[in-house]
């Protein structure tokens, strides 16, 4: 066996949390308790790894453009001076601001808002995020760090989600977004690229797209329907590679600009974080900030600016460097075999709903 | 025949040549993707439970299904019998179809049943039930270790976690879906 690190930090692959899980109740001591540990090791892992931990915004002027998010709306009031403020969805925008000033390696752990995303099992509106940047890396080096830190706080080599065994041996398994529709669909996305082409084929193979208004509904509904099902079952899974339009902050891929360097993980089914090698040309990230402001106003959300101060700083980013956002109760919810998102929290909005 | 663009929990819908009760619908909201709906259907006819996501927003055709209030009476293990509150006719179901739900079924227990052109195909419990504690251990102020909570067997023979609190004889309310504790009955 391989000898702990000395540390008086109590970790979280070192409690003794076996007798503990399946225990739903109300204010869950024991459950908290465990949690705290999962905090604790996180900064420990990347303190480790010689990451600075910074501090990120709630409330912010200008929020990530993200297209189908609804965002928390507030005001802050100066006299009788009114001044919209968002209430931040990703830190995403601040840490790359934190990356063009030279910061090097950072991680925050922080709470985020995405309003309308409630009812079972994986939302609550507000949720813990963490999210870690490297400097002279790309995803790939992401993935790595996910098997590592993953692999470190089970503990162990296998964990039991819902009665399944997954096994954390690494290399997980990796798919390319084409890989797995050839797979799963016998449809190859680069092939078809616009919106009457995936259309097509996709009727002749009878995948339903109903409702689907542009190519990534399609790709969506074929995805959560023929092809999640299937991810991170017996190992996690990396599915990279995503189509460029679902990436508008991160670098096209060198070997086909219709993909770009993004992945996510999935883990027992659920998605559990996504990471982009970051796009760090102003100019092609000004351009893709206005097209996604476009699809806001089409999609009838509420229209931010443009953060300037932003782009701005990815001019002064020296370095290739990639992120990445993971969606910590999730990942309390795998490795302490919790069904619902609710039973991580001490405090679920999802009860106000009963 | 309606259509409806809500497809939510409790919902009878007609889909691939089946009628379908929705059982559990949930938001998901794939990264960088638009909202959809991902549902749990169960084929009220042969019991099947698949899955769907449906594109938030897509109308579904409303199926007709009669919700008929009706009891339970007993059963010989593999049929399940009961009778119609309104019109005091017996029928029965299949263990299978019943599924789950046995383990909340007592002499006398109102429920619903599901009629597909005036046939009875299936029953549903009401979400949250009460139910009498018959047998639990005494709870231990402050102990932890058990993560505060212990089993206790109800009335109708099946065993569900508790708070510590509570005690043999207490009416507990329990949320039929998933067999969870969820408050001390008023």
């Amino acid at each position: 066996m391989r000898k702990k690190a000395k540390t008086t930090v109590q970790t979280f692959e070192n409690t003794n949390w076996i007798n503990l899980r399946n225990d739903k109740m109300i204010y869950d001591k024991q459950t908290a308790i465990q949690r705290n540990a999962l905090t604790k090791s996180l900064r420990f892992f990347f303190e480790k790894e010689k990451f600075l931990e910074v501090e990120t915004p709630i409330m912010v002027k200008i929020p990530g453009m993200e297209p189908h998010l609804n965002i928390f709306e507030t005001d802050l009031i100066i006299r009788s001076k009114k001044i919209k403020l968002f209430l931040n969805h990703s830190p995403e925008l601040q840490m790359k601001k934190l990356l063009g000033a030279n910061f090097g390696n950072i991680f925050t752990i922080t709470k985020t808002f995405r309003n309308g995303e409630i009812g079972g099992n994986l939302h609550n509106p507000e949720f813990t995020m963490l999210e870690w940047y490297r400097i002279n890396a790309d995803y790939k080096d992401l993935m790595k760090d996910c098997e590592k830190l993953v692999k470190k706080l089970a503990g162990k080599n296998e964990i039991i989600y819902q009665n399944k065994k997954i096994s954390l041996k690494t290399p997980w398994e990796k798919f390319s977004c084409e890989e797995l529709f050839q797979k799963y669909c016998k449809i190859s996305l680069d092939q078809n690229r616009t919106f009457k082409q995936l259309k097509k084929i996709a009727e002749e193979k009878n995948f339903d797209t109903n409702f689907c208004k542009d190519w990534d509904d399609i790709f969506f509904k074929i995805f959560l329907n023929h092809i999640e099902p299937h991810l991170g079952k017996e190992t996690p899974t990396f599915v990279y590679d995503y189509p460029s339009t679902q990436a508008a902050l991160a670098k096209k891929s060198s070997k086909n600009p219709f993909f770009a360097e993004r992945f996510e993980l999935y883990i027992g089914g659920i998605e559990i974080a996504n990471a982009y090698s970051e796009l760090t040309d102003a100019k092609e990230q000004k351009t893709r900030l206005i097209e996604e402001q476009k699809l806001r106003k089409k999609l009838k959300k509420t229209i931010f600016d443009i953060d300037g101060e932003f782009l701005a700083s990815l001019e002064s980013i020296q370095q290739s460097c990639a992120g990445i956002a993971l969606g910590v109760d999730r990942l309390f919810m795998i490795l302490m075999d919790k069904k619902n998102i609710e039973e991580t929290l001490l405090f679920p909005l999802n009860k106000i709903l009963n | 025949m309606s259509m409806t663009t809500d497809i939510k929990k409790g919902l009878a819908i007609n889909f691939k040549n089946g009628t379908w009760l929705v059982v559990e619908a949930q938001f998901v909201n794939p990264g960088k993707g638009g909202a959809f709906t991902r549902a749990k259907i169960r084929n009220l006819k042969s019991n099947q439970v698949i899955e769907y996501t449906f594109k938030a927003g897509e109308s579904v055709e409303e199926a007709e299904v009669n919700r008929r209030r009706a009891q339970y009476m007993y059963n010989d293990g593999a049929t399940f019998y009961f009778m119609d509150n309104d019109s005091y006719e017996q029928f029965s179901l299949p263990s299978d179809i019943i599924g789950n739900d046995k383990r909340f079924l007592i002499d006398g227990i109102e429920c619903y049943a599901m009629h597909i052109d005036g046939v009875p195909t299936s029953i549903e419990l009401p979400p949250k039930m009460d139910f009498k504690v018959i047998t639990t251990t005494p709870g231990i102020k402050g102990d932890t270790a058990t993560g505060g909570s212990k089993d206790a067997t109800i009335e109708t023979g099946a065993t569900i976690k508790v708070p510590l609190f509570i005690k043999e004889g207490e009416i507990i309310k329990i949320n039929t879906e998933d067999g969870s504790y969820v408050s001390k009955a008023n």
